[in-house]
């Protein structure tokens, strides 16, 4: 009992310094570590081999000389804004549909949830599969049925190859937020949407009357995730397309692992690891100013309810 | 009677959606794993039929045999199995510190954690890691992907566990302690089997994210093709430049890897649920 109290006013001993060891370690090791490492390097050009101080020149460079990375900025916002009005709207609906008396709900809700435990390398590969332009299988299905007459290249094409990686998107990601949604609508009483009933409101309008002003705080949390997960994203965009075509699907974290990694075109020489980390310290600055916009924005729509 | 016949319109509406979601979410699984079970030339040759005209095994004797998804399925079952194991063990030691303890710098600690989970830089950290673990000559060791593995896992973890803790009631402690226990006694002996559901979500999120896992050991493998995880062997075959030859060892190498994990949240999806839900609304 003494050594409890002695404990809550507060000072390190051994068994706490042991217990909390490994964690701190990691810690140090992959999160503050790689960040200070960021910091020194975005003043570098280093290939791998060799490093030479180069003061500016890599903000110089990518502020000023380098379309193909504000190119990436833009398909990565281009890519989340599509990845959210297709997912949102779906997530949601599922989720207000599966929090009513239904038969099967249960059923719906772990069957939508499958994606989100599978790989999103292996998932986009089976979409790479899937399609393939002269063997896969949903060429095959259009074709058959006479809904095109010749095969589309659907990851090969330009104009809708960004489309087709959304699409995978949503597949992998619409049943996670489901769940959180769901998870939000559970906190609404039920006895508001009696009274609304009530009211003859009809189903319709007990949504935008009820579930959504209820739901506000849980969707602007949900928003939040999903904007911050979907700017990140680069793992099914690397497996799915690489960036091609013609860097049309090329978004920022591809960008910064192929400066240093390397992608199949590139060898180790050519690696700039120095440049790599100032695309990815702008980069994570981005994110940051769009989460601030996206928390002012969401203020100012409470101030307006 | 109107409005009875409205409801059964919405009621078939409702149904009609959720069918159309249940195809588009099954497809995908259900082609690749009945499609593992076709010849090659079935498969080079595209065609529109979900199921193989006659089923053979021969692509898993192949992949295993000749393209060493043994070794690949060990690996990702060794890095999983470890990866959960150190989460748990690490995540609930701390999330027990944090909960039961005072001691300077921690409201630093904790901030600084909550903090670097913001400043997540994504890719950018693989490759300080990769030359830290060069200089460590561990990067050709599978521990290297393991203890990165444990350290971007357990940040949320210990979270979920500190709020746990909350509900455990401190005389537990109390009363271990005026039975002699030590601070470390408490939590192997009393606390650690209280915490039990949080830990079955705790090990079933890691295992996840381990299993699942791409990029990371895609970069730490690169010069060690005999570490891959399943993920990374089954990836490496696309861009290999086999092209369509290969097909139906990837086709086999994808349900590898998806049936298990599939499986096992089938099992226990509750745990899974509530763990996300905790952690992202909640927290």
């Amino acid at each position: 009992m003494t050594e409890l109290k002695k404990n809550r006013k507060g000072r390190w001993d051994l068994p706490l310094f042991l217990m909390l060891l490994p964690m701190m370690a990691l810690f140090l090791v992959v999160s503050v570590y790689p960040f200070l490492w960021v910091v020194k390097y975005v003043f570098y050009d280093y290939n791998g081999f060799a490093a030479y101080p180069v003061g500016l020149d890599n903000f110089k460079r990518i502020f000023t000389n380098d379309p193909i990375y504000w190119k990436s900025v833009i398909h990565t916002f281009e890519y989340a804004f599509l990845k959210l009005v297709l997912t949102m709207p779906v997530s949601l609906v599922t989720a207000v549909l599966l929090n009513q008396k239904l038969r099967g709900k249960s059923f719906f809700r772990i069957l939508f949830f499958i994606p989100t435990v599978i790989s999103s390398a292996i998932y986009s590969l089976i979409f790479f599969f899937i399609y393939s332009p002269y063997n896969g299988i949903l060429n095959n299905l259009l074709l058959g049925g006479g809904l095109i007459k010749a095969p589309v290249d659907w990851l090969g094409n330009p104009a809708i190859a960004m489309i087709s990686v959304v699409i995978v998107a949503l597949w992998g990601a619409f049943g996670n937020y489901m769940i959180l949604f769901l998870a939000g609508l559970q906190s609404i009483p039920q006895d508001v949407y009696e009274s609304g009933d009530m009211d003859g409101a009809s189903r319709v309008q007990s949504f935008f009357h009820i579930t959504l002003p209820m739901l506000g705080p849980v969707l602007k949390v949900v928003l939040l995730l999903a904007i911050t997960t979907a700017l990140k994203d680069y793992q099914s965009v690397m497996v799915l397309t690489g960036g091609g075509p013609r860097d049309r699907t090329q978004v920022m974290f591809l960008y910064v692992y192929q400066l240093m990694f390397g992608n199949e075109n590139a060898t180790a020489a050519q690696l700039q690891i120095g440049y790599g980390a100032t695309a990815g310290l702008v980069s994570a600055v981005i994110i940051g100013i769009a989460t601030f916009i996206f928390l002012n924005l969401s203020k100012k729509l409470d101030e307006v309810y | 009677m109107e409005k009875r016949k409205s409801r059964l319109m919405g009621q078939i509406l409702v149904y009609l959606f959720l069918g159309v979601l249940t195809i588009f979410t099954l497809y995908p699984i259900l082609y690749v794993v009945l499609g593992s079970f076709k010849e090659n030339q079935e498969l080079v040759l595209g065609g529109t039929s979900m199921l193989p005209e006659t089923f053979q095994i021969s692509n898993y004797i192949e992949a295993w045999r000749l393209a060493d998804f043994g070794r690949y399925t060990f690996n990702s079952v060794f890095l999983s199995t470890m990866v959960t194991a150190g989460v748990v063990a690490i995540s609930s030691m701390a999330g027990y510190c944090f909960a039961r303890r005072e001691f300077p710098g921690k409201n630093l600690l904790y901030s600084l954690m909550i903090a670097f989970m913001f400043i997540n830089i994504g890719s950018i950290s693989l490759r300080p890691l990769f030359e830290l673990a060069v200089k460590l000559k561990m990067n050709r060791s599978m521990w290297s992907v393991i203890l990165i593995c444990i350290g971007t896992n357990q940040v949320t973890n210990i979270f979920l566990v500190r709020g746990y803790m909350a509900t455990v009631p401190r005389e537990l402690d109390e009363a271990a302690a005026i039975d002699g226990c030590s601070f470390f006694q408490i939590y192997y002996k009393i606390i650690l089997p209280v915490l039990k559901p949080v830990l079955a979500t705790v090990a079933l999120l890691s295992f996840r994210s381990a299993w699942n896992e791409f990029i990371m050991p895609q970069v730490f493998t690169m010069s060690n093709p005999k570490m891959r995880p399943l993920t990374v062997g089954v990836v490496a075959l696309k861009t290999m430049g086999d092209g369509a030859a290969a097909w139906n060892i990837m086709f086999a190498g994808s349900a590898m890897s998806i049936v298990p994990i599939v499986i096992v949240y089938l099992f226990t999806s509750r745990y899974f649920m509530s763990g996300l839900t905790v952690g992202a609304v909640k927290g």
